[in-house]
């Protein structure tokens, strides 16, 4: 199929009423989920693959992509009514738009925001069609020692960019590599760490890691929390009106942050909450009066909206083209395409042209639902942060378990759920992040499985590596991300 | 010498490092592949031995700011809810899912301080219904239908 008809064909998906039907659902649920401070977009979407079981792959993607930006664009809402960000992405939204709520213009705020995640996300959406088409047909020529380069810099990059230390980080990494080598090895046929129980012959499921590492876990927080947290809501929200010098004052940092956003989601390891702060602190510093911001500047507001938004899109970029997650959050939506039987990748593009156009044209459809669910309606929806905290703790358990039941029909896993939602909750509580788990998690078999095959093509040799320039650079990279922050003495502070 | 949390840590990952290298070392071996089933595990196993190792040299971060601090209440109903989850998972197939989700939901939510009997009794009959009927009807998903086989 050409490359034109391939577009087009997406676009018939996008726009027929299923797409549109479930892009909605996508982006709504996404909202909802975003905006309660606590859930983070990896639970949003690892909440919703259970009901896209049976789907057709692409709805599925459509629906649960829409989940993932549509929780980007939600979370500023909390961040700038209740000073609680929903997600970690809009933790620098916070900084400018809590202040603005705080001096009666929470409507002017919560507009800015809307406006300016919907500059990002759509510009983004247009930069993600130009270039991941272009990657892809870069990566056609990558054999099994480039993929396994490749991942391995990927998991090297997110554990050196997530929070906190780097060797706790890198330890989440390895915990993570563990479970997945859990099962049957695929190659050899020997079962690895099962311990003679039958249930773990096929390995460990990986909504029921999701689910349990993120959504159980954040929800454990919430219990603990639930007593503490007796957060004022903004009840008066204020005009939404903009006036034309408030726009004035986005257009600079919109336009810088889209695209700066959408690079830093493109690198792996990088993404929403990353991009961010890195906006924020970026027009901090090219502004005129940079101690206008943390007091409600429009231009504080601006830019890590814009950001988190354009790198969402951007995030897309290696997952499409290259079947490699870059970010625990793209981690799950890899491993939901895996659940439906599709492995994106360079060949998705030529073989499921309908997929890899479909999700992308789906997101400009997002995007514009996303402003009106964001703009004229959201003192509507922001009434859900309203919903009593031991109501939506009971909830989010229920759709957990229900999640995990209906895809293994077997309790076994479900105590594994448990088991994970504990460790989940103990890692957290002593600091160590769980995006480079999940991540390890996901790539854990792919990585043998290149390695071996990298090994095979060579008779057992190392040397192959040397003889790729490009498995070179990714290697010498990953290596680099793990170098360099042991020198760098104080971390990046926002 | 146990004091700092790092130590802790990492003594408790030692103790996973090396069981899981114990079991590495015991995979039975296959003669030809160029990848065994045993190496990664067994890079693995050492890479965790020594990443716990750094840790356990480093100091713990000041994180006073930012630290949560579990008081016993917190605790008791984080268990007791940790409790419902396992009875929930002991009687799903038995009792079935309809009737144990709705139990759940009512007690859990109870459990947790909620005060509104009948809000909550309205949440918890509704919301497991619409799911049975969406998963059983919509998505041809079979639930456990335990003692209300016949419904």
């Amino acid at each position: 199929m050409g490359g034109f008809e391939g577009i087009l064909s997406g676009f018939q998906v996008a726009f027929s009423w299923e797409g549109i039907v479930f892009v909605f659902i996508g982006v709504l649920a996404g909202t909802f989920i975003g905006m309660l401070p606590g859930l983070g977009p990896i639970s949003a979407i690892a909440v919703m693959i259970p009901i896209s079981y049976g789907f057709d792959p692409t709805i599925a993607l459509v629906m649960m992509a829409g989940v993932y930006y549509g929780a980007v664009f939600g979370g500023s809402t909390s961040s700038i009514l209740l000073n609680a960000p929903g997600i970690s992405g809009t933790v620098a939204t916070a900084f400018d738009g809590h202040p603005m709520a705080i001096q009666g213009k929470a409507g002017k705020a919560l507009a800015i925001a809307a406006i300016s995640s919907f500059i990002g996300g759509t510009f983004g959406v247009i930069l993600l069609m130009l270039f991941a088409p272009m990657l892809a047909s870069v990566a056609i020529a990558f054999g099994p020692p480039e993929y396994f380069a490749l991942m391995f810099l990927a998991l090297t990059a997110i554990a050196s960019l997530s929070e906190g230390s780097l060797v706790k980080a890198l330890i989440s990494g390895v915990l993570g590599f563990m479970f997945a080598t859990v099962g049957i090895d695929s190659q050899t046929g020997t079962p690895r760490f099962t311990f003679g129980n039958a249930n773990l012959l096929s390995g460990i499921e990986f909504l029921v890691i999701a689910l349990g590492l993120f959504a159980l876990a954040e929800v454990c927080f919430l219990i603990i929390n639930s007593k503490k947290e007796n957060k004022e809501i903004q009840q008066n929200i204020g005009s939404l009106k903009l006036s034309r010098s408030d726009f004035k004052e986005m257009k600079g940092p919109a336009t810088r942050q889209s695209l700066l956003g959408f690079i830093i989601g493109v690198l792996p390891g990088a993404g929403a909450t990353i991009a961010s702060f890195i906006g924020y602190i970026f027009e901090k510093k090219l502004s005129k009066n940079p101690e206008s911001f943390g007091k409600g500047s429009i231009k504080g507001l601006t830019a890590p909206e814009t950001a988190n938004n354009a790198a969402t899109s951007g995030a897309f970029v290696p997952l499409l083209s290259l079947g490699i997650p870059g970010s625990g959050t793209t981690a799950v939506l890899l491993g939901a395409l895996l659940v439906l039987g599709v492995q994106p990748g360079p060949l998705l593009f030529e073989e499921h042209p309908t997929l890899f156009w479909g999700v992308i044209a789906s997101m400009y459809i997002g995007n514009v639902f996303l402003l009106i669910l964001n703009l004229p309606l959201i003192p509507y929806i922001a009434k859900i942060l309203l919903i009593p905290r031991p109501l939506l703790i009971s909830l989010v358990i229920t759709f957990c378990m229900i999640g995990v039941y209906a895809i293994s029909f077997n309790t076994f896993d479900l105590y594994l759920l448990l088991l994970f939602g504990v460790i989940g909750f103990f890692m957290r509580l002593v600091h160590f992040p769980a995006p480079p788990f999940i991540l390890s998690f996901i790539l854990g078999g792919m990585i043998e499985q290149s390695l071996r095959q990298t090994l095979t093509i060579s008779n057992g040799s190392l040397g192959i590596f040397l003889e790729r320039p490009i498995a070179i650079i990714f290697l010498i990279l990953a290596i680099l991300t793990i170098v360099i922050p042991f020198f760098r003495k104080k971390p990046i502070e926002p | 010498m146990l004091k700092s949390l790092n130590r802790k840590i990492a003594i408790l990952l030692w103790i996973i490092a090396l069981a899981y290298l114990f079991f590495s070392f015991n995979l039975p071996a296959y003669p030809y592949v160029p990848v065994d089933s045993d190496v990664l595990p067994i890079i693995l196993g050492i890479l965790l031995f020594l990443l716990a190792a750094i840790l356990f040299f480093m100091k713990d971060e000041v994180v006073d700011k930012k630290k949560v601090n579990i008081t016993q209440s917190d605790l008791f109903r984080l268990l007791s809810v940790l409790f419902l989850i396992v009875i929930y998972v002991i009687l799903l197939e038995i009792v079935g899912f309809l009737i144990i989700t709705i139990l759940f939901i009512f007690f859990c939510s109870y459990v947790l301080g909620y005060q509104k009997h009948i809000v909550n009794l309205l949440t918890s009959v509704l919301v497991p219904l619409t799911f049975y009927l969406l998963f059983t009807k919509l998505l041809q998903i079979k639930l456990p239908q335990g003692v209300l086989s016949f419904f």
